[in-house]
């Protein structure tokens, strides 16, 4: 796969995961083991059609894996795609809780300079 | 966990202007973050943020700042093509929201944009985020930092 084709799959990806409907369905799939587009419309606010349409989504970007059972397909969740997702915007995070620690002690040292020079 | 945006909050104890300064102030902005960063810190100012030194000078990241209300709130755009200007869908938001708490300041941070930027946002936040390596970055440049810090009468 060229580099090209798997920056795409990574934006559609991110995109799969990004709509609160289907991580809502991921949670539910993460929960219940397993689940098809019956069982899921029936616990979310949305029509049999639609949630059928997300799973076409998340099973696209490999987020789900689908097996034949009857006139339907039961989904299960691939956790090691889920985990690469995560973990990527995890790693944001974290970048971001280094960042508010030193604006944290950059901030405290300015109080305690001024707090000190008012005092003398 | 709400994928597509980060959310954090920090307890300061420091007061709202001073934290207000430090998350605004591009002089600031460079002790916490990129190694320089040149921008006036108005509504609309448009600037740079620059990662890494050397010859090539680093690598320069667009920045915008969208609002500035001190000592409340400050938000920029940044990560949109340089020829574009910022706006939702081609750059990563940033909002600090300030709020006295107790003589100190509680900061809340959020970053968003990353579900309509898509994947290739996040690797490019990974990429800057990381030049530096905590407290072994960090404490040799905080001395020196404070030590010239304007003291007010």
């Amino acid at each position: 796969m060229s580099a090209a084709v798997a920056e795409k799959v990574d934006d559609d990806l991110w995109s799969a995961i990004g709509d609160p409907t289907r991580r809502r369905m991921l949670d539910l799939l993460l929960v219940e083991g397993e689940g098809t587009a019956t069982t899921l419309g029936q616990q979310l606010p949305v029509t049999r059609q639609a949630v059928a349409k997300h799973l076409g989504v998340l099973d696209r970007v490999g987020l789900v894996r689908a097996t034949p059972v009857g006139r339907e397909r039961r989904y299960r969740v691939d956790d090691a795609q889920l985990a690469r997702a995560v973990a990527q915007l995890s790693s944001v995070g974290s970048a971001w809780d280094a960042r508010l620690q030193r604006i944290k002690r950059i901030a405290e040292a300015i109080q305690r300079t001024q707090q000190d020079s008012q005092q003398h | 966990m709400e994928f597509g945006s980060i959310e954090r909050e920090i307890f300061v104890e420091a007061a709202p202007d001073i934290v207000f300064d430090v998350v605004s102030s591009p002089d600031h902005l460079k002790q916490w973050w990129p190694d320089d960063a040149r921008y006036e810190p108005t509504p609309g100012s448009a600037g740079e943020l620059v990662f890494g030194r050397g010859e090539d000078g680093g690598a320069a990241v667009p920045f915008t700042v969208v609002e500035a209300r001190p000592p409340r709130m400050f938000s920029f755009r940044w990560t949109h093509p340089a020829d574009e200007a910022a706006r939702e869908g081609n750059s990563l938001l940033v909002t600090f929201d300030l709020t006295p708490s107790g003589g100190g300041t509680l900061l809340r941070m959020t970053e968003t944009g990353f579900r309509e930027m898509g994947w290739g946002a996040a690797v490019l936040e990974q990429q800057f985020q990381e030049h530096v390596h905590g407290w072994d970055f960090f404490l040799p440049r905080l001395a020196p930092y404070v030590a010239t810090l304007e003291v007010s009468p």
